[in-house]
């Protein structure tokens, strides 16, 4: 009993020590919020790309390229083959579904020399009917959902009308342009195809605001128009696919897949490589493996160090401020291991509140206020925080104030009774 | 060893932007004000630092923390800066099919490069034309790894008619070894019968990146990639036999060979580039009017080759951003840790303060007295942490520079801590200092000496 009245008595100690000085325990805490802030922005970003680089084990995606070269371009004849994942022999296993992907830079504007960025537009070459069934995060929208109704709607237009296009609300907006108006769209890539286009839908907000799609069929009649009006075939006409996706079921279905269109001679000129979406993006990755390397091993200690520091000094000045206090609690009976989980629980109190406040404002700015963590590298989507950024920004604080506490606290464990009394006298 | 690594930096990375400059400044006027109008003996919040030298280097060594990280990270976006500025030779003029943004997207025929190359304005060497003939490309090589996976490695790979020519148009020297030969292919001394090796030269950087892959793979040397090593890529075996200097420019991540070998084997063949050297900036300018405007035989796009490796530079940009974001929010929490020194400071110093007003000292002298001890904790801890970030300069890493139109280069770059690194390392500090020791000192002001005593 006597134990259980003690611990609430310290309990108690802690909570009104800590508003004893509201302005340090303020400042400390603001302190705090600000490195578990960058902290958790790390761990965000680090969280996704460990996320988006692991394996999956089913439901796989798996991207077909040219083997040698970047950008991987394949003649547009492979979809046909691709398609059916190279299945020849009875008992090979054919995809459950594809996606073939082109790729067409151009600008909306005629003359070259005043081309912007706003007037710019890159757009994905596709099957119109794949966007709602293989376009990542597209593809797990719930029929029943506003968003994929409108979705849906648009990709019904764009079966339409073969000159349609749907673009993101960002790409749009730069564009100045709506829904419902043409554009004519001058190529960059493939040099003298300029295409009258109608835009017909957006995507949902979120990871296709930057993007456009358009018909496979109209950039292939517009090729074929090239050979019609120029008498030979356009430079690029035989290399009009970029990447080929495809969606198999399992792990095993993934590797006979892969190995029934890595032996086919079908495939040999240029040659074709087969590997999961994660694999394809950890290999881009590695272009930015120092730089996260850096993320992970000097920014986030760096942050938690500095943390440690801010909360370790502001305890230490609490300490030698309380000295008289602390010898007067060992006159009490206080045990010096009481005395220093008093001053544990102080800075815990601080470092674990604040740590969870700044990383569930975190939370909750980023993903409801702001859509996503943007993160400008290269194809990567925005980042969600992760509900597990709030469980760890809050160890993060409470870690760092045990850090921090620990030798302050170990001085107040052992203030000396008579020293301190003999001061005062 | 520190002078030596501060005495390292050159006084062109001295320079100072006029921001910068201004900031200094500002704030070295306010540091030489405060001292002027201080009545307070430094002497004394010096002593008073030292004798509560715990909290004194708690606050010092959060500075120290944020500064030195800071420098760093900065000194890699300097390095990528350098790289992408120092890529292009001064008056050379880079010709590329019209509409391509970026070399691996050109395709130049061969028959209209001996015309183009004739132009006036070109410079010669006898009666060749300074106009290397390029084919760049990006090929993937499947790396194995230590764990008996394979990773992949994109490789830049820049295949040239005249290796030497390239270098004179390029500044490219070599650093050992020698130049792939006319062929650019040599037999395999020990296997006859096996296909020929394919010569290339490597810059530095890509050359360290292979020798630390290899090593990571279970190799038995951790050295960067030398003369004679071999590697395999697209089926054939790669015979190094030279290295090019480290110039700190994008072509220290590229592999040099023979455009006939080369282009082929990735399914070009035709030239992706043309770069000309003329005499100067002025003429490389009217030949880019000229290449884009008026020349009819091939549809061109001509650039000054230093501007367009300055247009890749946009990744740079973005980092500077997410350096300058993660800054303030570092140098927030900072301050508040030296917010909470100095108000501690105040409160353990009371009496000092009323016995300071009893001796005739104004309250503005000791808030300036205040501000000052502030100043001067957060420049001792910011010079320790500018000190600290100071080793990272010439680092070696590897990033990804680009337009943000599609395209970009793998490159391994070096960190730079330029003076201007430093200095806006410390001039953060000081701000932090200046944040965090003045409301404090506000504190302090408002006391009355007898209240002070009580």
């Amino acid at each position: 009993m006597n134990t259980i009245a003690l611990t609430f008595r310290l309990l108690w100690l802690v909570l009104d020590n800590t508003f004893r000085n509201p302005l340090r325990t303020i400042l400390t805490a603001l302190g705090t919020v600000a490195l578990v802030l960058v902290v958790t922005l790390v761990y965000t970003v680090l969280n996704n790309l460990d996320r988006i680089t692991q394996e999956k084990s089913s439901n796989l995606k798996l991207i077909a390229t040219e083997k040698w070269q970047i950008p991987s371009q394949m003649p547009y004849r492979y979809v046909a083959g691709l398609s059916q994942g190279a299945a020849r022999e009875p008992g090979d296993v054919k995809p459950e579904d594809y996606m073939s992907w082109g790729f067409f830079a151009g600008s909306t504007d005629s003359d070259a020399s005043s081309r912007d960025f706003n007037s710019f537009l890159f757009a994905f070459v596709m099957e119109p009917e794949k966007i709602l069934t293989m376009m990542d995060e597209l593809d797990e929208l719930s029929p029943t959902s506003q968003e994929y109704k409108e979705l849906k709607a648009a990709v019904d237009r764009l079966q339409d009308n073969k000159r349609g296009i749907i673009v993101g609300l960002e790409r749009l907006a730069k564009l100045n342009r709506k829904v419902g108006d043409r554009i004519t769209l001058y190529s960059r890539n493939y040099k003298d195809i300029n295409l009258e286009l109608e835009i017909v839908g957006t995507f949902p907000a979120g990871r296709y605001d930057g993007s456009t799609v358009f018909r496979r069929d109209y950039l292939n009649a517009a090729l074929d128009q090239y050979k019609q009006e120029k008498g030979t075939s356009h430079p690029l006409a035989d290399k009009s696919l970029n990447l080929m996706w495809l969606r198999v079921p399992t792990r095993e279905a993934f590797n006979q897949v892969a190995t029934q269109i890595t032996n086919s001679p079908e495939f040999s000129s240029p040659a074709v490589k087969v590997e999961t979406a994660s694999s394809g993006i950890g290999s881009f990755l590695d272009g930015y493996r120092d730089l996260l390397w850096g993320a992970k091993w000097l920014l986030a200690p760096a942050c938690m160090a500095t943390l440690a520091l801010v909360i370790s000094n502001s305890i230490s000045i609490s300490v030698r401020e309380r000295q008289t206090e602390f010898a007067v609690m060992k006159v009490l009976g206080f045990q010096p291991f009481q005395i220093l989980l008093l001053v544990i629980g102080e800075a815990l109190l601080i470092g674990l509140t604040s740590g969870f406040f700044s990383a569930t404002a975190t939370y909750l700015v980023i993903n409801e206020g702001m859509g996503g963590l943007p993160f400008k590298i290269g194809f990567l989507p925005t980042f969600d925080v992760p509900a597990s950024a709030i469980f760890w920004g809050t160890v993060m604080g409470g870690g760092t104030a045990l850090l921090g506490s620990i030798l302050p606290a170990w001085s107040a464990r052992t203030v000396k009774v008579s020293e301190v009394f003999s001061r005062v006298a | 060893m520190l002078m030596g690594q501060l005495l390292a930096i050159s006084i062109d990375n001295w320079a100072i932007p006029a921001w910068l400059a201004f900031t200094a400044w500002g704030m070295g006027s306010l540091l030489v004000l405060l001292l002027v109008v201080n009545r307070v003996p430094v002497m004394y919040n010096i002593l008073n630092m030292v004798v509560r030298w715990r909290n004194t280097l708690l606050s010092a060594l959060a500075f120290t923390m944020v500064i030195g990280l800071l420098t760093v990270m900065q000194s890699f976006v300097n390095g990528m800066y350098k790289l992408t500025e120092s890529s292009g030779q001064p008056g050379n003029l880079m010709i590329l099919a019209e509409g391509a943004v970026d070399e691996a997207f050109s395709s130049l025929a061969m028959a209209d490069s001996s015309d183009i190359a004739n132009q006036p304005g070109i410079l010669r060497v006898g009666k060749t034309p300074l106009v290397s003939r390029e084919t760049y490309l990006l090929a993937a090589q499947s790396v194995p790894k230590a764990d008996g996976t394979t990773k992949r490695r994109f490789l830049q790979l820049r295949g040239l008619t005249d290796p030497e020519l390239a270098g004179t148009v390029h500044g490219m020297k070599l650093a050992a070894g020698e130049w792939f030969t006319e062929a650019g292919i040599r037999p395999d001394p020990d296997n006859p019968d096996a296909a020929p090796l394919i010569e290339i030269v490597l810059g530095a950087g890509i050359a360290g990146e292979m020798g630390r892959d290899r090593a990571q793979s279970g190799g038995e040397s951790q050295a960067g990639f030398a003369v004679g090593d071999r590697f395999e890529l697209n089926d054939r075996v790669w015979y190094v036999t030279g290295i090019l200097e480290r110039t700190g420019s994008a072509f220290d991540s590229e592999i040099w060979g023979k455009q006939s070998i080369i282009g082929p084997m990735f399914g070009k063949t035709s030239y992706t580039t043309l770069v000309a050297k003329t005499a100067d900036e002025k003429t490389a300018l009217r030949l880019k009017e000229f290449f884009n405007k008026d020349y009819g035989k091939a549809q061109l796009s001509a650039e000054i080759e230093s501007e367009y490796y300055k247009k890749l530079s946009q990744t740079n940009e973005q980092f500077l951003v997410a350096i300058i974001v993660v800054a303030c929010i570092m140098a927030v929490g900072g301050s508040f840790g030296v917010m909470n020194t100095m108000y501690a400071a105040v409160s353990q110093r009371i009496k000092d303060i009323g016995v300071l007003q009893l001796m005739g000292f104004k309250r503005r002298h000791i808030l300036v007295s205040f501000v000052l001890e502030s100043l001067l904790l957060a420049i001792f801890g910011g010079l320790l942490g500018c000190a600290i970030g100071l080793f990272a300069d010439g680092w070696t890493a590897n990033s990804v520079v680009s337009s943000g139109q599609g395209g970009g280069k793998s490159v391994v770059l070096e960190l730079s801590v330029t003076g201007a690194t430093l200095l806006s390392g410390l001039m953060l500090a000081m701000v932090m200092g200046l944040i965090g020791g003045f409301l404090p000192s506000i504190s302090a002001l408002r006391l009355r000496a007898l209240e002070a005593l009580r």
